[in-house]
């Protein structure tokens, strides 16, 4: 449509080019970056790179602001990181196949936000869980695989990669050892939030018998290919009264490396 | 219904939906007589179970009715000849008149012998004229057969029968007006659109003082269904003329079914594919020959020794030949590798027979598409693609191995999501709008489990939940496979009136669990991490 210009649309597809020739320009530069061996690898790859989204908290550790597609995510830890991305990627219309993970809860990811009618799960996959993924991959667009502590020859994740890049969709893998893992999290609980005195209970702050557990704190980490571990501390946050009530996640501090940061807080 | 008319693109001489009745009065009497070779103006009636079922035109102008008895109908005209009622013989001498009526217009509805109806489409307006000039014709075609037809026609099929046996034509969308000043026993009086049951409803409606199908038809429906049978609400739908299913075009339907001797044996899965592939054309092609979409299918694989594999599955949209022939591999290649699943089973022997059976077909025309948005067949890509390999696991792991979730009503973190099987209807167990007292406030616990613990207090008893609701002692100590100290605790919340409830717990290694008490035992219902 807008490869020739009518007399009417002159204006329009001049603009148009003048984009165009700009951000071929700027292809070009970063192509000759590359080539000349500038470690400009990340700004280069980015563009092309479609990611879907992560709640706004989780950002920070993802270079590319979101899950890359076609790479593979390795999610450990505290389960609500994991069903924070699922609610994340399916409340923006992606479709999620979740493998091998009856105990995760799903309604907390529905209180995260998620769509589960874009949910699919296969709780128990039988003996070859991987082989379930990979015809997923297929179809869904974040496909999340419980290794159930397997660890995956290379051989075959290489296989079941290629198909990832091909399609264009999004592993994200647990409990389990996956060898060219592109990013990989690591979550733990830091604290609870007592709903009444919304301070972080335990280590005597918080009575017992007093008020429920309204929320959490949650330390999560991420290291990946080239870069060195980073970390944020987000706050899993339950607000508001009856159906107006929702759960969202905050981040309650600032981005900085888990190396220069003194624990400040043990578990309890 | 999926005629080209209801574009509007046509005329207003042939609205949505016409329907033209062409009714032989007193059928089975002529047919009687048409087989004992009478004359046309010898008295014939038809007996059944000692009364008149039928009686031709010049019976009845000797004084003999529907329902007579065979001696009062014999007083009334001695001269009659009588004849046993004999469906086959009806349908037999209709069947010309069918083939003559068809060789005008293809598409033919028989509703009994003597009544049939014919979608007046606006392709039949453009080629033979209007509504007049059809029925004109036709009931000249019938008459040409030696049987005299008066014709009607209306918007809906049984207006269209009584218009008929008026030989009147209603106005479009004027149906329920005409049916309303006819008496209530016009519900009943053909067979073909209710039976013995509605011959009752209209005695009663009679005996309660309803005398015109308006009347009728002006009650509400909910107080028709609260106080009469199934049966009437069909009728009181009859008498407001509400839009029922067209008349079906007499297309014959035929046997879909396809079957394949495998020779050799098939044993193997690209073997199984291959067959697979070419019987899923076969039968596209048959499908499409007879402009039908399948909606279900169902896939059944003999084995030489007799073992049986069948699965059916639905599709929203028509299935293409391509979707048939992977829904055939997909299944005969999860039986054949023995099914990866945990319950899968190989055959017992190679496959001897393939048999696949269009089990729901549509009209194609009847198939309605959305331009855009969440549509019916949901034709984006992405989704079909998804709805594809769901049904590959499907056919990997067994039908029940994928579960789509759905939020539910309920109070613990597991009723409140229902696991549903990929392809059955999902709807909650639960109306999750209603109150639920005692259901826990978010977050929820990111895990759920199912496991047995021992809640103690600090001299070491275990601790109950009392009839009023509360702990008989403060719980001190967690006891699973190994013992946690309590750090911090909250409840207990009943959560019902049997004795159940639930309370929080903070371990000594930063765990929060949520615990279910029922029946004296605590259980860990969920992980909060």
């Amino acid at each position: 449509m807008g490869d020739r210009p009518t007399v009417a649309g002159q204006g329009t597809a001049g603009r148009r080019s003048d984009a165009d020739h700009e951000s071929r320009i700027a292809q070009l530069r970063r192509q000759l970056a590359v080539m000349s061996g500038q470690p400009d690898r990340l700004s280069a790859e980015r563009p092309d790179v479609s990611v879907i989204p992560v709640p706004v908290a989780l950002e920070p550790l993802f270079p590319a602001g979101g899950l890359a597609t076609g790479a593979v995510l390795a999610c450990d830890g505290a389960r609500s990181v994991l069903l924070s991305l699922i609610a994340s990627a399916s409340a923006s219309g992606r479709r999620v196949g979740i493998v091998g993970m009856p105990r995760l809860c799903l309604l907390s990811a529905a209180e995260l936000g998620a769509d589960l009618s874009r949910i699919a799960t296969v709780p128990y996959p039988g003996a070859d869980p991987v082989e379930v993924a990979s015809v997923l991959l297929d179809g869904m667009d974040v496909v999340v695989l419980n290794l159930a502590g397997a660890s995956v020859p290379p051989s075959r994740a290489k296989v079941l990669m290629g198909r990832l890049r091909k399609r264009s969709s999004t592993l994200i893998v647990t409990g389990g050892q996956w060898p060219g893992v592109r990013t990989s999290i690591d979550a733990e609980v830091t604290g609870y939030r007592n709903s009444l005195s919304h301070s972080i209970s335990g280590s005597g702050s918080g009575r017992s018998g007093m008020g429920r557990i309204g929320g959490m704190r949650l330390r999560v980490s991420a290291v990946g290919r080239g870069r060195c571990r980073s970390g944020v501390d987000v706050e899993l946050v339950a607000d508001g009264f009856g159906a107006s009530r929702r759960v969202g996640m905050v981040r309650t501090d600032g981005y900085r490396s888990v190396a220069a940061d003194p624990v400040l807080e043990v578990a309890n | 219904m999926g005629d080209p008319s209801s574009r509007g693109v046509s005329g207003p001489r042939s609205p949505a939906r016409r329907v033209l009745a062409l009714w032989c009065p007193d059928w089975p009497a002529s047919a009687a007589g048409a087989a004992a070779d009478l004359a046309p103006d010898v008295p014939v009636a038809v007996l059944h179970a000692n009364r008149v079922v039928a009686c031709s035109a010049a019976a009845r102008r000797s004084g003999v009715r529907r329902g007579m008895r065979n001696r009062q109908a014999q007083a009334a005209c001695p001269k009659m000849v009588l004849a046993g009622s004999d469906a086959g013989r009806d349908g037999q001498w209709y069947e010309p008149i069918v083939a003559a009526v068809t060789e005008v217009v293809p598409t033919v509805e028989v509703l009994r012998p003597g009544l049939l109806v014919i979608p007046l489409t606006a392709t039949l307006c453009r080629h033979l004229g209007d509504e007049q000039a059809i029925a004109e014709r036709l009931t000249d075609v019938i008459g040409a057969c030696g049987a005299e037809a008066s014709a009607g026609v209306a918007d809906e099929m049984f207006t269209a029968v009584l218009a008929a046996r008026r030989g009147q034509c209603v106005e479009p969308g004027g149906d329920a007006a005409w049916l309303a000043p006819l008496p209530i026993a016009e519900l009943a009086v053909e067979s073909a659109f209710g039976g013995h049951e509605r011959t009752e409803l209209v005695d009663l409606l009679r005996r309660l003082g309803i005398t015109t199908i308006g009347a009728f038809a002006g009650f509400p429906i909910r107080d028709v269904a609260t106080r009469f049978t199934a049966d009437a609400v069909a009728a009181h739908r009859l008498a407001n003329a509400v839009p029922d299913r067209g008349p079906v075009g007499g297309r014959i339907q035929e046997d879909l079914l396809i079957e394949y001797d495998c020779d050799p044996p098939i044993d193997r899965v690209d073997a199984a594919a291959f067959v697979g592939r070419r019987l899923a054309d076969e039968l596209h092609r048959r499908l499409a020959a007879m402009s039908v979409c399948c909606t279900r299918l169902t896939v059944e694989a003999v084995t030489q020794l007799g073992q049986r594999h069948t699965r059916t599955c639905r599709a929203v949209a028509p299935l293409t030949a391509d979707d048939i022939a992977c829904r055939v591999r997909w299944q005969l290649d999860g039986w054949l590798t023995g099914g990866r699943g945990t319950h899968g089973q190989r055959p017992d022997s190679p496959i001897a027979l393939l048999r696949i059976d269009p089990v729901e077909v549509i009209d194609s025309g009847a198939m309605h598409y959305t331009l855009s948005g969440h549509g019916l067949p949901e034709s984006e890509s992405d989704g079909e693609r998804a709805r594809a390999v769901l049904a590959r696991v499907q056919g990997l792991l067994g039908g029940d191995a994928v579960k789509i979730p759905v939020l539910s009503g309920g109070r613990g973190p597991s009723d409140q999501v229902r696991l549903v099987t990929l392809g059955e209807d999902s709807v909650p167990h639960h109306d999750r709008s209603a109150p639920w007292p005692g259901r826990l406030p978010q977050p929820s616990p990111a895990t759920l489990a199912e496991a047995a613990v021992a809640v103690l207090d600090p001299d070491g008893d275990p601790v109950r939940v009392s009839a009023r609701g509360a702990f008989s002692a403060e719980p001190a100590l967690v006891v699973g496979h190994r013992t946690w100290s309590v750090r911090w605790w909250a409840g207990p919340w009943p959560t019902g009136l049997d004795g159940t409830a639930r309370a929080q717990v903070l371990l000594d290694d930063t765990r929060a669990l949520l615990l279910h008490y029922r029946s004296e035992h605590w259980i860990v219902e969920g992980i909060y991490e």
